[in-house]
C-alpha cells in the first residue's frame, strides 16, 4: 500500500513567536502550515510576517471554523475570507477538520464530533462539495480527537472518512496523535483505524502532544510527541510511503532549537522507515 | 436522534453555565472503557469556557492585571454568558466588552474599567488595521497654493481616537512596562489620547486641548485647512497658519493622515 500525492516533506506549524527566527535563521523546515483564521485580517504584523515566509517557504493553510458538518448554512464571507487568502498565499493545498465548530446561532470554537451516520455522510459530503467549488481545489480533511462519540453511528471514524473521501472527492489529513487520543477514549485499536483509510487520498500527517492522565488522554498541542505516538507514525509510515508530515504545538511553546529538534527526530525516523520500505521494494 | 437535535442539544449544554448534560443529550453518547460520557462532556464544556476566557485575557491584560484571575473570570464568564462569539474567528470575541461593562456594572464601577476596556481594544484594533498609504511630506511639497486652503484629511485606518477621563494610559502604561500598579483615578480634566500603528508597531499619544480640538475638526466636521487657520486664529492671531502647519507636520509624520478628495 502506498500514498500517491505528491510529498512536502517535513513541515511546522507557524506561531508568531517564532516569525523572527524563521526570516533571520532561514531553518530548515521544508515548509510551513499555517492556521487560515489568524490571517483572516486586513493588515499589521500576522500579514507581514505571512508574506515574507510564503516567499521563502511552501505554506499549507489550515482551518479550523469551517466547520464542515454544522446545523448551519456554509458561510460565504468565511469562504470568500478563505479564498481570498488562498489568492494571497498560494497554499499547496487547504485543509481543515471533519467536525462542527459552529452551532445554530454561535461559535463554538471547538473542533466537535460528527455523528458517524448515513444522514451526516451525505449531509458533510455535499458540503465539502460545495467547498471545492468555492475553492476549485480538493479540501483535505483531518480526523479530530474526541472525548465522546454518538450513541447511533451507523459507521466507525475510519470508515466515515473511507466514504465521505469516495462521495465527494476530499483528501484526508491523518493526525496521528489524534487518532492515538481517541483510540485510548473510545477503546479502538488505532491501527484499524489507520489501516482503514484510503492510502492513496492521505495528503498530510500531524504529529502533535497529548496530556496524559490515565483514564483519559486530552489532545492539548503542548508536549512534544510522545513515544507512543512515534512508533504510530512508523509503523503509519511503513504502510503509507513518503507523506508531508507536520509537527504541531500550540502552547508551552519551546524554544525554536528544541522544536526543529523534534521535527529533525520527524526526519530522521522518516528517512530510515522509507529507506527500508526501498529496501524491501 | 437526528443530526441536527443532536447538535443543537451539544450546543446548548456548550453553552451553559453547568457542566452536567441533560440526560436526553446524554442518551445518545457513549464514552470509552474509562472515559465515561459526563467526564467527556466536561472536557468539552471545559474547553469552551478556558478557550473564550484566555482570548479575553490576552486582548484585556491590563483589565485582568486589575481585578485579578476571579472578578476577572467572573466578568468574563458573564460577558461570554452574554454575547456569545458570533464571529467565526476568535479576534472579535471582545468587540463588545467595554459596553458590557457599562450595562453589567453600576457606573462608579463600570466608568474607569469601560474606559481601559475601551483603551485596550483601540490598541487590538489599530494592531491589525488595513495597510493605507497615509498622507507625506513630499505629498505636501507637490501641493499646489491654491490647493492648500481646501485641502481636506481625515485618520488613517490604523488611527483610534479616545476621550479619558481616568489615567487609563498610566494604568495600560504600568502593565506595558511591569511596574508598580498606581491604581485608577479621575483625571483632573479629560484628555484625548490618540493610538495609532505605524509600520508593524502601535504606539499612542495624549493629545492637549488645543490640538485634539483641531484635529477633531479635521477629521470629524470636515474643516479644511483654511477652515483650521480660521477656527486657530481665535487663539493663536496671525499665528494661526504657522501652528496649524506645526501640527499637520506632525500628523503627518505620524502617519495619522489620509487626504480625503473633496
Amino acid at each position: 500500500m502506498s500514498a500517491s500525492l505528491p510529498c512536502l516533506g517535513y513541515g511546522l506549524g507557524l506561531r508568531s513567536t517564532y516569525y523572527q527566527q524563521i526570516l533571520e535563521q532561514s531553518p530548515a523546515v521544508d515548509w510551513f502550515e499555517v492556521v487560515s483564521e489568524n490571517f483572516m485580517v486586513q493588515g499589521g504584523k500576522a500579514l507581514y510576517y505571512l508574506d515574507a515566509i510564503a516567499e521563502r517557504y511552501p505554506v499549507v493553510m489550515h482551518g479550523v471554523s469551517l466547520s464542515i458538518g454544522g446545523p448551519h448554512a456554509l458561510d460565504p464571507a468565511y469562504l470568500n475570507q478563505l479564498k481570498l487568502l488562498a489568492e494571497r498565499v498560494r497554499p499547496a493545498w487547504i485543509s481543515d477538520h471533519l467536525c462542527w465548530s459552529r452551532g445554530n446561532a454561535h461559535q463554538l470554537h471547538d473542533l466537535l464530533p460528527l455523528p458517524y451516520t448515513e444522514e451526516s455522510l451525505y449531509y458533510v459530503a455535499e458540503r465539502v462539495r460545495q467547498v471545492q467549488d468555492v475553492l476549485q481545489r480538493p479540501l483535505v480533511l483531518e480526523n479530530v480527537s474526541s472525548y465522546v462519540r454518538s450513541a447511533d453511528d451507523d459507521f466507525s471514524e475510519w470508515q466515515f472518512l473511507e466514504a465521505l473521501s469516495r462521495l465527494s472527492g476530499c483528501e484526508l489529513l491523518l493526525d496521528v496523535n489524534n487518532v492515538y487520543v481517541s483510540a485510548r477514549n473510545h477503546g479502538f485499536d488505532p491501527w484499524t483505524f489507520i489501516q482503514g483509510l484510503p492510502a492513496n487520498k492521505v495528503r498530510q500527517l500531524h504529529l502533535a502532544g497529548h496530556s496524559d492522565y490515565g483514564d483519559y488522554v486530552i489532545d492539548t498541542h503542548d508536549h512534544p510527541v510522545s513515544d507512543s505516538v512515534w512508533a504510530l507514525y512508523e509503523r503509519t509510515l511503513e504502510y503509507l510511503g513518503p507523506v508531508a508530515t507536520l509537527l504541531e504545538r500550540d502552547d508551552h511553546l519551546p524554544p525554536f532549537e528544541e522544536l526543529l529538534g523534534e521535527l529533525q527526530k520527524a526526519r530522521e525516523l522518516g528517512d530510515s522507515v522509507l529507506a527500508r520500505r526501498l529496501k524491501c521494494a | 436522534m437526528r443530526l441536527i437535535d443532536w447538535q443543537l442539544a451539544f450546543e446548548s449544554y456548550l453553552l451553559g453555565e453547568q457542566s452536567a448534560a441533560c440526560p436526553a443529550l446524554s442518551a445518545h453518547l457513549i464514552g470509552g472503557p474509562t472515559l465515561d460520557v459526563n467526564t467527556g462532556l466536561a472536557i468539552y464544556h471545559n474547553a469552551y469556557q478556558a478557550r473564550l476566557l484566555e482570548v479575553l485575557r490576552g486582548d484585556y491584560p491590563v483589565i485582568w492585571h486589575w481585578l485579578g484571575d476571579v472578578e476577572f473570570e467572573q466578568l468574563a464568564a458573564a460577558y461570554i454568558r452574554q454575547s456569545p462569539s458570533v464571529h467565526f474567528s476568535l479576534r472579535w470575541l471582545g468587540e463588545s466588552f467595554e459596553p458590557f461593562i457599562r450595562q453589567h456594572l453600576v457606573p462608579e464601577q463600570s466608568a474607569a474599567l469601560a474606559e481601559l476596556a475601551a483603551l485596550e481594544w483601540a490598541f487590538t484594533l489599530a494592531f491589525d488595521a488595513p495597510e493605507c498609504k497615509p498622507l507625506t511630506l513630499q505629498d505636501m511639497a507637490i501641493l499646489s497654493p491654491q490647493d492648500w486652503p481646501t485641502l481636506r484629511v481625515c485618520p488613517s485606518a490604523a488611527v483610534q481616537w479616545l476621550e479619558c477621563a481616568y489615567n487609563s494610559i498610566a494604568l495600560w502604561r504600568s502593565v506595558k512596562d511591569e511596574s508598580g500598579f498606581p491604581g485608577s483615578a479621575a483625571l483632573k480634566a479629560p484628555h484625548v489620547v490618540v493610538i495609532w500603528r505605524s509600520e508593524l508597531v502601535c504606539h499612542y499619544r495624549s493629545v492637549e486641548s488645543g490640538e485634539a480640538r483641531a484635529l477633531k475638526g479635521m477629521f470629524q466636521e470636515d474643516w479644511d485647512f483654511a477652515e483650521l487657520c480660521s477656527d486657530l486664529a481665535v487663539s493663536y492671531g496671525e499665528g494661526a497658519p504657522l501652528q496649524a502647519v506645526t501640527w499637520l507636520k506632525q500628523w503627518i509624520h505620524d502617519g495619522w493622515l489620509k487626504r480625503r478628495e473633496s
